[in-house]
């Protein structure tokens, strides 16, 4: 038996999960909700962790009814992330360790969303589509490391969707991206915007800036509303998305898709690759958005597969990094 | 209990600042260290940063170029180091202190 201690705070959701081989015994999570028009800022950001993760930490022990004693590994962020939140967690993480007597592991956030995703819908070695407000990738696993087939080359789609909420002012609560998805329901004029795809990457730099400029003078001259360009803008980043998944589907020969990360949350993308997993007999894997949202247990997950492997993290190591790529990673765990 | 020397070293004319923080045993400190030591300064240049565990003192010794440099690493550093503390106070095991 092995129960981990998954500490996460990446960006704007801190979350702290408790998992004991396979089994979510708590997920604890808090969200820094910034107003209409506002996005998140580090330090903001790191001072709303700070003020909440020790509660959240009781929390996460008290809901899975563990003492400190029973934990055998503390798992945490490591990155990739928003630096002064992710150091947030990592001192709490860090302390506690070595308070309880308990070895460290530094996590890939990433790989914390695919391990999750895995493990709930137990999909067996799928096309991973890793959508969310700070990264989008599409991921594939072979021979100890998960590859990028293809990804952004400048922003994430979830970044593009932030910020266009951001021009319309609709509120962050309970995420940007939800509400989008609402008022893209309501919409009924399909606008032409730029659509990006390069190869097996894709561009959301270009369609932000056309949005962004364009909108004020096409609601306020009554060409189309807001529910008009949130539904036109899903429409173009999600094909987009489905795409290039497609493409790194047919380069691997991969039946299965697994949807990752904050985007895929999104009802009409899971609707959109589902249209297209059902044209190639494929198999969409999704979840919903305890699992889909940043949250501590899919930390605990990855923590829990590479602690099984015989990975630790010593101290000295266990700094915090801004930037860290999915394939940095040497998967221990599979074959 | 902090000591600020505003030293004009001929040879690098860097301000120093110099923190020292008493905890209640040796372990406390060390794991004060451990918690506050591995990640690297947010800023590249102009700022260098030093702790290190002396009995059951943290000492930290910053030198910088610029003030405003030096003021937010100490501030940033403050505010770690504060969140640490509660952590420790907070989820310490029963037994000891």
């Amino acid at each position: 038996m092995t129960i981990v201690i998954g500490f996460e705070g990446s960006a704007n959701k801190i979350g702290i999960g408790i998992i004991r081989d396979g089994e979510v015994l708590s997920n604890p999570r808090r969200t820094y909700i910034t107003p209409p028009g506002q996005g998140f800022l580090p330090s903001d950001t790191a001072r709303h962790h700070r003020a909440v993760i020790l509660t959240v930490l009781k929390e996460a022990l008290e809901q899975a009814g563990l003492k400190p004693a029973d934990i055998d590994c503390v798992a945490f962020t490591k990155g990739p992330g928003m630096g002064s939140p992710l150091v947030t967690v990592a001192l709490v993480a860090r302390t506690v360790a070595q308070l309880w007597g308990k070895p460290l592991l530094g996590v890939n956030h990433c790989i914390g969303h695919i391990e999750m995703g895995r493990l709930i819908t137990q999909a067996d070695n799928p096309t991973v589509l890793y959508v969310s407000g700070g990264n989008t990738q599409v991921i594939a696993y072979s021979e100890r490391r998960y590859r990028i087939f293809g990804e952004t080359i400048d922003i994430a789609v979830g970044n593009c969707l932030d910020r266009f909420a951001r021009v319309i002012k609709i509120s962050n609560d309970p995420s940007p991206g939800y509400n989008i998805e609402q008022m893209a329901k309501k919409g009924s004029q399909y606008v032409e915007l730029p659509y990006t795809v390069k190869g097996m990457d894709v561009s959301f730099s270009g369609i932000t800036s056309y949005i962004e400029e364009a909108a004020h003078k096409m609601i306020s001259s009554g060409q189309c509303s807001a529910e008009d360009l949130c539904f036109s803008l899903q429409e173009t980043v999600f094909s987009m998305l489905v795409e290039i998944t497609e493409r790194a589907m047919a380069h691997c020969g991969s039946g299965e898709v697994l949807i990752v990360g904050g985007v895929g949350c999104n009802l009409r993308l899971q609707e959109m690759m589902g249209v297209m997993c059902e044209e190639r007999n494929a198999k969409l894997f999704a979840t919903d958005e305890r699992f889909c949202i940043d949250n501590g247990a899919m930390i605990a997950q990855a923590g829990w597969e590479m602690f099984r492997s015989g990975q630790v993290t010593e101290l000295e190591d266990s700094w915090i990094t801004q930037r860290y790529r999915t394939d940095e990673v040497e998967v221990t765990w599979r074959d | 209990m902090a000591a600020t020397d505003r030293e004009m070293n001929p040879e690098s004319e860097k301000l120093q600042f110099r923190l020292d923080v008493p905890f209640p045993s040796p372990r406390d400190a060390s794991i004060a260290l451990g918690s506050l030591s591995p990640d690297r300064e947010p800023r590249k240049g102009g700022i260098d940063k030093q702790l290190m565990v002396t009995d059951r003192t943290l000492t930290v010794r910053w030198s910088a170029d610029e003030a405003r440099i030096l003021r937010v690493s100490v501030d940033s550093f403050l505010d770690n180091l504060s969140l640490v503390l509660e952590t420790m106070q907070m989820f310490a095991p029963p037994a000891s202190q």
